[in-house]
Protein backbone atom coordinates (compact mmCIF):
# COMPACT_ATOMS: atom_id res chain seq x y z
CA UNK A 1 0.00 0.00 0.00
CA UNK A 2 2.77 2.38 0.96
CA UNK A 3 4.71 1.49 -2.18
CA UNK A 4 1.66 2.24 -4.33
CA UNK A 5 1.19 5.59 -2.64
CA UNK A 6 4.81 6.51 -3.23
CA UNK A 7 4.49 5.46 -6.87
CA UNK A 8 1.41 7.64 -7.39
CA UNK A 9 3.11 10.60 -5.71
CA UNK A 10 6.23 10.11 -7.79
CA UNK A 11 4.22 9.96 -11.02
CA UNK A 12 2.25 13.04 -10.00
CA UNK A 13 5.29 15.09 -9.07
CA UNK A 14 7.45 14.06 -12.00
CA UNK A 15 6.17 16.69 -14.49
CA UNK A 16 6.54 19.42 -11.88
CA UNK A 17 10.12 18.35 -11.15
CA UNK A 18 10.95 18.23 -14.84
CA UNK A 19 9.37 21.66 -15.33
CA UNK A 20 11.58 23.08 -12.60
CA UNK A 21 14.67 22.19 -14.65
CA UNK A 22 13.34 23.29 -18.04
CA UNK A 23 12.68 26.72 -19.42
CA UNK A 24 8.96 27.47 -19.25
CA UNK A 25 9.13 31.18 -19.94
CA UNK A 26 7.98 31.84 -23.52
CA UNK A 27 10.06 34.95 -24.02
CA UNK A 28 13.18 33.18 -22.94
CA UNK A 29 12.42 30.20 -25.13
CA UNK A 30 11.93 32.51 -28.08
CA UNK A 31 15.22 34.23 -27.32
CA UNK A 32 16.94 30.85 -27.08
CA UNK A 33 15.49 29.87 -30.45
CA UNK A 34 16.76 33.12 -31.98
CA UNK A 35 20.22 32.45 -30.57
CA UNK A 36 20.15 28.95 -32.01
CA UNK A 37 19.39 30.55 -35.39
CA UNK A 38 22.35 32.90 -34.88
CA UNK A 39 20.02 35.86 -34.70
CA UNK A 40 21.90 37.68 -31.94
CA UNK A 41 19.85 40.92 -31.84
CA UNK A 42 16.48 39.19 -31.27
CA UNK A 43 18.16 36.83 -28.88
CA UNK A 44 19.66 39.73 -26.93
CA UNK A 45 16.44 41.69 -26.71
CA UNK A 46 14.49 38.53 -25.90
CA UNK A 47 16.81 37.61 -23.06
CA UNK A 48 16.74 41.10 -21.62
CA UNK A 49 12.95 41.12 -21.86
CA UNK A 50 12.77 37.77 -20.15
CA UNK A 51 14.90 39.05 -17.28
CA UNK A 52 12.30 41.74 -16.66
CA UNK A 53 9.67 39.04 -16.29
CA UNK A 54 9.06 36.69 -13.36
CA UNK A 55 11.54 33.80 -13.74
CA UNK A 56 12.64 30.86 -11.72
CA UNK A 57 16.23 30.73 -10.54
CA UNK A 58 17.02 28.22 -13.22
CA UNK A 59 15.40 30.35 -15.93
CA UNK A 60 17.18 33.44 -14.68
CA UNK A 61 20.50 31.64 -14.88
CA UNK A 62 19.65 30.47 -18.41
CA UNK A 63 18.68 34.01 -19.38
CA UNK A 64 22.02 35.43 -18.17
CA UNK A 65 23.82 32.54 -19.81
CA UNK A 66 22.07 33.34 -23.09
CA UNK A 67 23.10 36.95 -22.66
CA UNK A 68 26.68 35.92 -22.04
CA UNK A 69 26.80 33.73 -25.12
CA UNK A 70 25.08 36.36 -27.23
CA UNK A 71 27.49 39.12 -26.08
CA UNK A 72 30.38 36.77 -26.75
CA UNK A 73 29.05 36.17 -30.24
CA UNK A 74 28.74 39.91 -30.71
CA UNK A 75 32.32 40.41 -29.39
CA UNK A 76 31.06 42.41 -26.38
CA UNK A 77 33.38 40.64 -23.99
CA UNK A 78 32.93 42.93 -20.98
CA UNK A 79 29.19 42.58 -21.12
CA UNK A 80 29.56 38.88 -21.65
CA UNK A 81 31.73 38.72 -18.54
CA UNK A 82 29.09 40.66 -16.58
CA UNK A 83 26.40 38.26 -17.75
CA UNK A 84 28.48 35.21 -16.88
CA UNK A 85 29.19 36.70 -13.41
CA UNK A 86 25.46 36.64 -12.79
CA UNK A 87 25.34 33.04 -13.99
CA UNK A 88 28.11 32.12 -11.57
CA UNK A 89 26.43 33.90 -8.68
CA UNK A 90 23.19 32.06 -9.44
CA UNK A 91 24.81 28.70 -10.12
CA UNK A 92 28.30 28.59 -8.68
CA UNK A 93 28.82 25.03 -9.91
CA UNK A 94 27.98 25.94 -13.49
CA UNK A 95 30.60 24.86 -15.99
CA UNK A 96 30.80 24.62 -19.74
CA UNK A 97 32.06 21.82 -21.88
CA UNK A 98 35.21 23.23 -23.55
CA UNK A 99 34.67 21.03 -26.59
CA UNK A 100 31.18 22.37 -27.23
CA UNK A 101 31.58 26.01 -26.21
CA UNK A 102 33.03 28.78 -28.29
CA UNK A 103 36.44 29.92 -27.11
CA UNK A 104 35.23 33.49 -26.75
CA UNK A 105 32.40 32.52 -24.46
CA UNK A 106 34.67 30.18 -22.56
CA UNK A 107 37.30 32.85 -22.00
CA UNK A 108 34.63 35.34 -20.92
CA UNK A 109 33.32 32.75 -18.48
CA UNK A 110 36.82 32.16 -17.13
CA UNK A 111 37.33 35.90 -16.65
CA UNK A 112 34.00 36.11 -14.89
CA UNK A 113 35.08 33.34 -12.55
CA UNK A 114 38.09 35.34 -11.45
CA UNK A 115 35.94 38.39 -10.73
CA UNK A 116 33.39 36.69 -8.53
CA UNK A 117 34.09 35.19 -5.14
CA UNK A 118 32.54 31.75 -5.09
CA UNK A 119 33.47 28.36 -3.83
CA UNK A 120 32.92 25.67 -6.37
CA UNK A 121 33.21 21.94 -6.63
CA UNK A 122 33.10 21.23 -2.93
CA UNK A 123 33.59 17.49 -2.72
CA UNK A 124 33.79 15.13 0.21
CA UNK A 125 35.02 11.65 -0.58
CA UNK A 126 33.19 8.63 0.75
CA UNK A 127 35.54 6.89 3.09
CA UNK A 128 35.59 4.29 5.83
CA UNK A 129 38.42 4.08 8.29
CA UNK A 130 39.24 3.24 11.85
CA UNK A 131 38.78 6.25 14.08
CA UNK A 132 42.05 8.07 14.53
CA UNK A 133 43.76 6.20 11.72
CA UNK A 134 42.37 7.87 8.63
CA UNK A 135 41.19 11.14 7.18
CA UNK A 136 38.27 12.48 5.19
CA UNK A 137 39.41 14.18 2.01
CA UNK A 138 37.65 17.51 1.38
CA UNK A 139 38.42 19.63 -1.68
CA UNK A 140 36.98 22.74 -3.23
CA UNK A 141 37.92 25.52 -5.56
CA UNK A 142 37.86 29.16 -4.51
CA UNK A 143 37.74 31.57 -7.45
CA UNK A 144 39.51 34.50 -5.82
CA UNK A 145 42.25 34.77 -3.23
CA UNK A 146 40.32 34.81 0.03
CA UNK A 147 40.37 33.78 3.65
CA UNK A 148 38.60 30.46 3.61
CA UNK A 149 37.37 28.84 6.79
CA UNK A 150 36.10 25.27 6.75
CA UNK A 151 33.83 24.09 9.55
CA UNK A 152 31.90 21.02 10.42
CA UNK A 153 28.48 21.72 11.90
CA UNK A 154 25.80 19.46 13.27
CA UNK A 155 25.90 16.00 14.76
CA UNK A 156 24.97 17.43 18.12
CA UNK A 157 23.57 20.55 19.72
CA UNK A 158 26.86 22.41 19.93
CA UNK A 159 29.15 20.64 17.54
CA UNK A 160 31.04 23.17 15.48
CA UNK A 161 34.52 22.17 14.54
CA UNK A 162 36.83 24.43 12.64
CA UNK A 163 38.86 22.05 10.56
CA UNK A 164 40.78 24.51 8.40
CA UNK A 165 41.43 28.19 7.96
CA UNK A 166 43.61 29.40 5.17
CA UNK A 167 44.13 32.10 2.57
CA UNK A 168 43.82 30.34 -0.71
CA UNK A 169 42.95 30.61 -4.37
CA UNK A 170 42.22 27.80 -6.75
CA UNK A 171 41.86 24.24 -5.65
CA UNK A 172 42.23 23.50 -1.95
CA UNK A 173 42.62 20.04 -0.46
CA UNK A 174 41.87 19.41 3.21
CA UNK A 175 42.37 16.23 5.22
CA UNK A 176 39.96 16.01 8.13
CA UNK A 177 40.71 13.31 10.70
CA UNK A 178 37.05 13.33 11.87
CA UNK A 179 38.06 13.74 15.49
CA UNK A 180 36.82 15.98 18.24
CA UNK A 181 39.11 18.31 20.13
CA UNK A 182 39.47 15.59 22.76
CA UNK A 183 40.79 13.22 20.12
CA UNK A 184 37.72 11.01 20.15
CA UNK A 185 36.05 10.17 16.87
CA UNK A 186 33.12 12.44 15.99
CA UNK A 187 29.78 10.98 17.08
CA UNK A 188 27.60 9.37 14.47
CA UNK A 189 25.09 11.70 12.84
CA UNK A 190 24.42 14.14 10.03
CA UNK A 191 26.89 17.00 9.59
CA UNK A 192 27.45 19.86 7.23
CA UNK A 193 30.87 20.77 5.98
CA UNK A 194 30.60 24.52 5.54
CA UNK A 195 33.22 26.45 3.62
CA UNK A 196 33.20 30.23 4.00
CA UNK A 197 35.32 32.50 1.89
CA UNK A 198 35.76 36.19 2.75
CA UNK A 199 37.47 39.00 0.89
CA UNK A 200 36.78 42.44 2.37
CA UNK A 201 33.05 42.88 2.38
CA UNK A 202 32.48 40.00 0.01
CA UNK A 203 31.84 36.61 1.35
CA UNK A 204 30.56 33.35 0.06
CA UNK A 205 29.75 30.12 1.73
CA UNK A 206 28.74 26.71 0.58
CA UNK A 207 28.16 23.46 2.33
CA UNK A 208 28.12 19.75 1.76
CA UNK A 209 26.05 17.53 4.00
CA UNK A 210 27.68 14.35 5.13
CA UNK A 211 26.52 11.43 7.20
CA UNK A 212 28.86 9.85 9.72
CA UNK A 213 28.07 6.36 10.91
CA UNK A 214 29.85 4.22 13.44
CA UNK A 215 30.55 0.54 13.03
CA UNK A 216 32.57 -2.17 14.62
CA UNK A 217 36.09 -2.57 13.38
CA UNK A 218 36.56 -5.89 11.64
CA UNK A 219 38.49 -8.31 13.75
CA UNK A 220 41.03 -10.65 12.27
CA UNK A 221 40.27 -14.37 12.06
CA UNK A 222 42.59 -16.70 13.90
CA UNK A 223 44.97 -18.67 11.79
CA UNK A 224 44.84 -22.41 11.43
CA UNK A 225 47.61 -22.46 8.88
CA UNK A 226 50.12 -20.14 7.33
CA UNK A 227 49.54 -19.42 3.65
CA UNK A 228 52.02 -21.34 1.57
CA UNK A 229 53.04 -23.59 4.43
CA UNK A 230 51.45 -26.95 5.10
CA UNK A 231 52.09 -29.50 7.79
CA UNK A 232 54.32 -32.36 6.77
CA UNK A 233 53.64 -35.98 7.75
CA UNK A 234 55.36 -36.72 11.04
CA UNK A 235 55.98 -40.31 10.13
CA UNK A 236 57.33 -41.75 6.94
CA UNK A 237 57.43 -45.28 5.67
CA UNK A 238 61.03 -46.28 5.03
CA UNK A 239 61.81 -48.21 1.87
CA UNK A 240 61.42 -51.96 2.11
CA UNK A 241 64.66 -53.64 3.11
CA UNK A 242 66.08 -56.92 4.27
CA UNK A 243 67.22 -55.38 7.51
CA UNK A 244 64.60 -57.13 9.70
CA UNK A 245 65.54 -60.50 8.26
CA UNK A 246 69.24 -59.74 8.54
CA UNK A 247 68.98 -58.56 12.11
CA UNK A 248 66.83 -61.54 13.07
CA UNK A 249 69.53 -63.81 11.68
CA UNK A 250 72.25 -61.87 13.48
CA UNK A 251 70.42 -61.86 16.81
CA UNK A 252 69.56 -65.55 16.56
CA UNK A 253 73.09 -66.38 15.43
CA UNK A 254 74.59 -64.53 18.36
CA UNK A 255 72.28 -66.29 20.80
CA UNK A 256 72.97 -69.76 19.41
CA UNK A 257 76.66 -69.19 18.84
CA UNK A 258 76.94 -67.76 22.34
CA UNK A 259 75.17 -70.80 23.73
CA UNK A 260 77.61 -73.09 21.97
CA UNK A 261 80.61 -71.03 22.86
CA UNK A 262 79.80 -70.61 26.50
CA UNK A 263 78.66 -74.17 27.09
CA UNK A 264 80.91 -76.18 29.30
CA UNK A 265 82.77 -78.94 27.53
CA UNK A 266 82.39 -81.17 30.55
CA UNK A 267 78.62 -81.24 30.12
CA UNK A 268 78.55 -82.89 26.73
CA UNK A 269 76.99 -81.73 23.52
CA UNK A 270 75.18 -78.45 23.86
CA UNK A 271 71.41 -78.50 23.62
CA UNK A 272 70.25 -76.00 21.02
CA UNK A 273 66.65 -77.23 21.00
CA UNK A 274 65.26 -74.34 23.04
CA UNK A 275 67.37 -71.68 21.34
CA UNK A 276 66.61 -73.04 17.88
CA UNK A 277 62.87 -73.01 18.51
CA UNK A 278 62.78 -69.44 19.71
CA UNK A 279 65.42 -68.38 17.18
CA UNK A 280 63.38 -69.97 14.41
CA UNK A 281 60.44 -67.88 15.51
CA UNK A 282 62.57 -64.77 15.45
CA UNK A 283 63.88 -65.53 11.95
CA UNK A 284 60.37 -66.28 10.72
CA UNK A 285 59.15 -63.00 12.18
CA UNK A 286 62.08 -61.20 10.54
CA UNK A 287 61.27 -62.81 7.18
CA UNK A 288 57.60 -61.87 7.42
CA UNK A 289 58.45 -58.34 8.43
CA UNK A 290 60.84 -58.08 5.50
CA UNK A 291 58.02 -58.96 3.13
CA UNK A 292 55.56 -56.66 4.85
CA UNK A 293 55.31 -52.93 4.42
CA UNK A 294 57.73 -51.38 6.92
CA UNK A 295 56.32 -49.61 9.94
CA UNK A 296 56.15 -45.83 9.66
CA UNK A 297 59.09 -44.21 11.37
CA UNK A 298 59.05 -40.75 12.98
CA UNK A 299 60.40 -38.18 10.53
CA UNK A 300 62.46 -35.97 12.83
CA UNK A 301 62.92 -33.20 10.30
CA UNK A 302 59.21 -33.03 9.59
CA UNK A 303 58.39 -33.12 13.30
CA UNK A 304 60.70 -30.17 13.93
CA UNK A 305 59.28 -28.34 10.93
CA UNK A 306 55.71 -28.89 12.15
CA UNK A 307 56.71 -27.79 15.62
CA UNK A 308 58.16 -24.57 14.20
CA UNK A 309 55.03 -24.06 12.12
CA UNK A 310 52.78 -24.61 15.12
CA UNK A 311 54.85 -22.17 17.19
CA UNK A 312 54.71 -19.61 14.40
CA UNK A 313 50.92 -19.95 14.07
CA UNK A 314 50.53 -19.80 17.83
CA UNK A 315 52.68 -16.66 18.00
CA UNK A 316 50.73 -15.08 15.15
CA UNK A 317 47.42 -15.98 16.80
CA UNK A 318 48.60 -14.37 20.03
CA UNK A 319 49.36 -11.21 18.07
CA UNK A 320 45.97 -11.44 16.35
CA UNK A 321 44.24 -11.85 19.71
CA UNK A 322 46.00 -8.73 21.01
CA UNK A 323 45.16 -6.86 17.81
CA UNK A 324 41.50 -7.96 18.05
CA UNK A 325 41.34 -6.81 21.67
CA UNK A 326 42.57 -3.42 20.51
CA UNK A 327 40.20 -3.36 17.55
CA UNK A 328 37.19 -4.14 19.71
CA UNK A 329 37.89 -0.87 21.55
CA UNK A 330 38.00 1.06 18.27
CA UNK A 331 35.23 2.37 16.05
CA UNK A 332 34.99 2.27 12.28
CA UNK A 333 33.90 5.63 10.88
CA UNK A 334 32.01 5.77 7.59
CA UNK A 335 31.67 9.21 6.04
CA UNK A 336 29.28 9.51 3.12
CA UNK A 337 28.35 12.76 1.36
CA UNK A 338 24.62 13.39 1.16
CA UNK A 339 22.90 15.05 -1.81
CA UNK A 340 22.99 18.83 -1.49
CA UNK A 341 19.90 21.05 -1.39
CA UNK A 342 20.65 24.15 -3.52
CA UNK A 343 23.92 25.99 -4.03
CA UNK A 344 25.97 28.45 -2.02
CA UNK A 345 25.33 32.06 -1.32
CA UNK B 1 61.51 -83.30 54.40
CA UNK B 2 58.98 -81.05 56.02
CA UNK B 3 61.11 -78.04 55.19
CA UNK B 4 61.32 -79.08 51.53
CA UNK B 5 57.55 -79.53 51.34
CA UNK B 6 57.11 -76.09 52.89
CA UNK B 7 59.51 -74.60 50.36
CA UNK B 8 57.70 -76.13 47.38
CA UNK B 9 54.34 -75.05 48.72
CA UNK B 10 55.66 -71.57 49.32
CA UNK B 11 56.91 -71.35 45.76
CA UNK B 12 53.63 -72.47 44.28
CA UNK B 13 51.69 -70.13 46.51
CA UNK B 14 54.08 -67.31 45.61
CA UNK B 15 53.58 -67.95 41.91
CA UNK B 16 49.82 -68.17 42.20
CA UNK B 17 49.60 -65.06 44.38
CA UNK B 18 51.91 -63.14 42.07
CA UNK B 19 49.91 -64.05 38.99
CA UNK B 20 46.65 -63.12 40.68
CA UNK B 21 48.08 -59.85 41.94
CA UNK B 22 49.61 -59.00 38.60
CA UNK B 23 46.29 -59.74 36.93
CA UNK B 24 44.45 -57.42 39.31
CA UNK B 25 46.89 -54.52 39.13
CA UNK B 26 45.97 -53.53 35.56
CA UNK B 27 42.41 -52.76 36.65
CA UNK B 28 43.88 -49.67 38.28
CA UNK B 29 44.71 -46.65 36.22
CA UNK B 30 47.89 -47.29 34.27
CA UNK B 31 47.61 -44.56 31.72
CA UNK B 32 51.25 -43.48 31.84
CA UNK B 33 52.66 -46.96 31.59
CA UNK B 34 52.28 -50.26 29.85
CA UNK B 35 51.72 -53.46 31.69
CA UNK B 36 51.45 -56.99 30.39
CA UNK B 37 50.98 -60.25 32.14
CA UNK B 38 50.37 -63.76 30.91
CA UNK B 39 51.10 -67.46 31.11
CA UNK B 40 53.73 -69.39 29.20
CA UNK B 41 54.71 -72.94 28.46
CA UNK B 42 58.27 -73.61 29.49
CA UNK B 43 60.65 -76.29 28.30
CA UNK B 44 64.27 -76.71 29.19
CA UNK B 45 67.49 -78.62 29.23
CA UNK B 46 69.46 -78.92 32.45
CA UNK B 47 72.97 -80.29 32.92
CA UNK B 48 75.10 -80.43 36.00
CA UNK B 49 78.65 -81.53 36.85
CA UNK B 50 79.07 -83.88 33.87
CA UNK B 51 77.26 -85.10 30.79
CA UNK B 52 75.80 -87.90 32.86
CA UNK B 53 73.52 -85.58 34.80
CA UNK B 54 71.40 -84.47 31.88
CA UNK B 55 67.73 -83.59 32.31
CA UNK B 56 65.02 -82.37 30.02
CA UNK B 57 61.75 -81.03 31.20
CA UNK B 58 58.74 -78.86 30.68
CA UNK B 59 56.35 -76.88 32.79
CA UNK B 60 54.55 -73.64 33.15
CA UNK B 61 55.64 -70.09 33.59
CA UNK B 62 54.15 -66.70 34.08
CA UNK B 63 55.65 -63.42 33.12
CA UNK B 64 54.77 -59.83 33.85
CA UNK B 65 56.29 -56.73 32.31
CA UNK B 66 55.86 -53.16 33.41
CA UNK B 67 57.09 -50.22 31.34
CA UNK B 68 57.27 -46.70 32.65
CA UNK B 69 59.11 -43.99 30.80
CA UNK B 70 62.68 -45.27 30.33
CA UNK B 71 62.30 -47.99 32.91
CA UNK B 72 60.89 -51.45 32.55
CA UNK B 73 60.74 -54.44 34.80
CA UNK B 74 60.27 -58.11 34.04
CA UNK B 75 59.22 -60.73 36.54
CA UNK B 76 59.25 -64.33 35.33
CA UNK B 77 58.17 -67.25 37.46
CA UNK B 78 58.62 -70.72 36.03
CA UNK B 79 58.22 -74.21 37.31
CA UNK B 80 59.57 -77.16 35.34
CA UNK B 81 59.67 -80.83 35.99
CA UNK B 82 63.05 -82.09 34.82
CA UNK B 83 63.29 -85.74 33.93
CA UNK B 84 66.53 -87.64 33.38
CA UNK B 85 67.56 -87.75 29.76
CA UNK B 86 68.14 -91.06 28.04
CA UNK B 87 71.77 -90.23 27.34
CA UNK B 88 72.58 -89.72 31.04
CA UNK B 89 72.84 -91.77 34.15
CA UNK B 90 70.53 -89.73 36.36
CA UNK B 91 67.59 -91.69 37.68
CA UNK B 92 65.41 -89.25 39.58
CA UNK B 93 63.41 -86.36 38.29
CA UNK B 94 63.15 -83.07 40.13
CA UNK B 95 61.18 -79.84 40.03
CA UNK B 96 62.92 -76.56 39.33
CA UNK B 97 61.15 -73.42 40.44
CA UNK B 98 62.78 -70.31 39.13
CA UNK B 99 62.24 -66.63 39.73
CA UNK B 100 63.82 -64.04 37.45
CA UNK B 101 63.52 -60.37 38.22
CA UNK B 102 65.05 -57.83 35.88
CA UNK B 103 65.00 -54.07 36.03
CA UNK B 104 65.86 -52.38 32.76
CA UNK B 105 66.83 -48.83 31.95
CA UNK B 106 66.82 -47.58 28.37
CA UNK B 107 70.14 -45.96 27.52
CA UNK B 108 70.27 -45.15 23.83
CA UNK B 109 69.42 -46.59 20.43
CA UNK B 110 68.57 -50.24 20.94
CA UNK B 111 70.59 -50.60 24.14
CA UNK B 112 69.20 -50.94 27.65
CA UNK B 113 71.00 -51.82 30.86
CA UNK B 114 69.69 -54.64 33.01
CA UNK B 115 70.03 -55.39 36.70
CA UNK B 116 68.23 -58.07 38.66
CA UNK B 117 68.43 -61.38 40.37
CA UNK B 118 67.54 -64.99 39.76
CA UNK B 119 66.74 -67.82 42.09
CA UNK B 120 66.18 -71.42 41.19
CA UNK B 121 65.18 -74.03 43.70
CA UNK B 122 65.39 -77.73 43.08
CA UNK B 123 63.00 -80.16 44.70
CA UNK B 124 64.07 -82.70 45.97
CA UNK B 125 66.86 -80.52 47.17
CA UNK B 126 69.63 -83.06 46.68
CA UNK B 127 68.76 -84.00 43.11
CA UNK B 128 70.05 -80.71 41.70
CA UNK B 129 71.64 -77.52 42.85
CA UNK B 130 69.51 -74.65 43.99
CA UNK B 131 71.15 -71.43 42.92
CA UNK B 132 70.72 -67.73 43.37
CA UNK B 133 72.63 -64.82 41.85
CA UNK B 134 72.54 -61.16 41.04
CA UNK B 135 72.35 -60.47 37.31
CA UNK B 136 73.79 -57.51 35.45
CA UNK B 137 73.95 -57.04 31.74
CA UNK B 138 72.54 -55.33 28.70
CA UNK B 139 69.76 -55.80 26.23
CA UNK B 140 69.56 -54.86 22.58
CA UNK B 141 66.03 -54.57 21.27
CA UNK B 142 64.93 -54.03 17.70
CA UNK B 143 61.55 -53.36 16.18
CA UNK B 144 61.28 -55.81 13.31
CA UNK B 145 58.02 -54.34 12.13
CA UNK B 146 54.72 -53.00 13.39
CA UNK B 147 54.16 -54.69 16.75
CA UNK B 148 57.00 -57.17 16.35
CA UNK B 149 60.04 -56.79 18.60
CA UNK B 150 63.03 -58.95 19.21
CA UNK B 151 65.59 -58.58 21.93
CA UNK B 152 69.00 -60.05 22.58
CA UNK B 153 70.34 -59.87 26.09
CA UNK B 154 73.48 -60.96 27.84
CA UNK B 155 75.06 -60.52 31.19
CA UNK B 156 76.95 -61.88 34.08
CA UNK B 157 75.67 -63.57 37.22
CA UNK B 158 77.41 -62.28 40.28
CA UNK B 159 77.55 -63.63 43.81
CA UNK B 160 76.25 -67.05 42.91
CA UNK B 161 75.18 -69.16 45.88
CA UNK B 162 74.59 -72.87 45.62
CA UNK B 163 72.69 -75.15 47.96
CA UNK B 164 75.46 -77.72 47.69
CA UNK B 165 78.26 -75.24 48.20
CA UNK B 166 80.91 -74.24 45.76
CA UNK B 167 81.91 -70.98 44.20
CA UNK B 168 82.20 -69.24 40.88
CA UNK B 169 84.68 -66.63 39.75
CA UNK B 170 83.51 -63.13 38.89
CA UNK B 171 83.26 -63.93 35.19
CA UNK B 172 82.38 -67.58 35.64
CA UNK B 173 78.63 -67.30 35.44
CA UNK B 174 76.82 -65.80 32.53
CA UNK B 175 73.52 -65.78 30.76
CA UNK B 176 72.26 -65.16 27.24
CA UNK B 177 68.73 -64.42 26.15
CA UNK B 178 66.71 -64.07 22.98
CA UNK B 179 63.15 -62.81 23.00
CA UNK B 180 60.38 -62.17 20.55
CA UNK B 181 57.06 -60.41 21.13
CA UNK B 182 54.32 -60.06 18.56
CA UNK B 183 51.37 -57.77 19.22
CA UNK B 184 47.99 -59.17 18.30
CA UNK B 185 44.38 -58.05 18.59
CA UNK B 186 45.30 -54.40 18.20
CA UNK B 187 48.01 -54.65 20.79
CA UNK B 188 45.79 -56.01 23.54
CA UNK B 189 47.47 -59.39 23.41
CA UNK B 190 51.15 -60.05 23.02
CA UNK B 191 52.48 -63.41 21.85
CA UNK B 192 55.79 -64.04 23.54
CA UNK B 193 58.72 -66.36 22.98
CA UNK B 194 61.82 -66.28 25.16
CA UNK B 195 65.00 -68.22 25.28
CA UNK B 196 67.43 -68.11 28.18
CA UNK B 197 70.77 -69.82 28.59
CA UNK B 198 72.60 -69.90 31.92
CA UNK B 199 75.97 -71.32 32.67
CA UNK B 200 77.65 -71.40 36.06
CA UNK B 201 81.32 -72.46 36.08
CA UNK B 202 80.95 -73.74 39.59
CA UNK B 203 83.88 -75.23 41.41
CA UNK B 204 83.82 -77.26 44.57
CA UNK B 205 86.60 -78.03 46.91
CA UNK B 206 86.44 -80.98 49.28
CA UNK B 207 89.94 -80.33 50.55
CA UNK B 208 91.72 -81.98 47.65
CA UNK B 209 91.60 -78.95 45.41
CA UNK B 210 89.10 -77.28 43.10
CA UNK B 211 86.82 -79.62 41.29
CA UNK B 212 84.75 -78.31 38.36
CA UNK B 213 81.04 -78.84 38.84
CA UNK B 214 79.39 -76.66 36.17
CA UNK B 215 75.69 -76.06 35.93
CA UNK B 216 73.98 -75.22 32.68
CA UNK B 217 70.39 -74.63 31.73
CA UNK B 218 68.68 -73.76 28.45
CA UNK B 219 65.13 -72.59 28.98
CA UNK B 220 62.56 -71.78 26.35
CA UNK B 221 59.20 -70.17 27.05
CA UNK B 222 56.30 -69.63 24.67
CA UNK B 223 53.07 -67.97 25.67
CA UNK B 224 50.97 -64.88 25.50
CA UNK B 225 50.35 -61.86 27.63
CA UNK B 226 47.48 -59.48 28.07
CA UNK B 227 48.51 -55.89 27.60
CA UNK B 228 46.95 -53.14 29.69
Amino acid sequence: MRVRLLLVLALGLAPALCAAQTVQNATLRKAQQAFDNLEFRPALSGAQAALRERLTGFERARAYELLGFTYSGMDSILRAVDAFKQVILLEPERDFDPTRTSPKALSAFQVALTQVLVIRQLHVDSVTFVGGQGVVAVRYTVTQPARVVTRVLGGGPQTSLRIDSTVASGQVNIRWPARLASGDPVPAGDYNIVVEATVGQNNFSTSQPIRVTHGAVDTLPHLTSLPGYTYLPETEVPPKSWKPMGLALVYTGIALAGTSAFSSGDLGKTSLREGSLIGGGVILAGFVMTLRKPAPQPARGNILYNQLLREQISRRNTEIAQENTRRRQQVALSVVPVARQGGGR
Amino acid sequence: MRVERWNVGMMERLMATSIVLLSIIPSFQLSAQHFSVGPQIAFGDYREVSSDLHYRGSGIAGSATLQWKQFSADVVLSKLKYKPSNDGTATKEFDASQVDVRLRYYITGPVSAELGFMNRKADPEFEAQSVGAVTAGAQMAYLLGPGVRMALSGGLLFGSKYSGGGSTSALGALQLGLGLTVDALRGRVRVTGDYGFQRFSRKTNDGSGDFPAPIQQSLGRIGFALVF
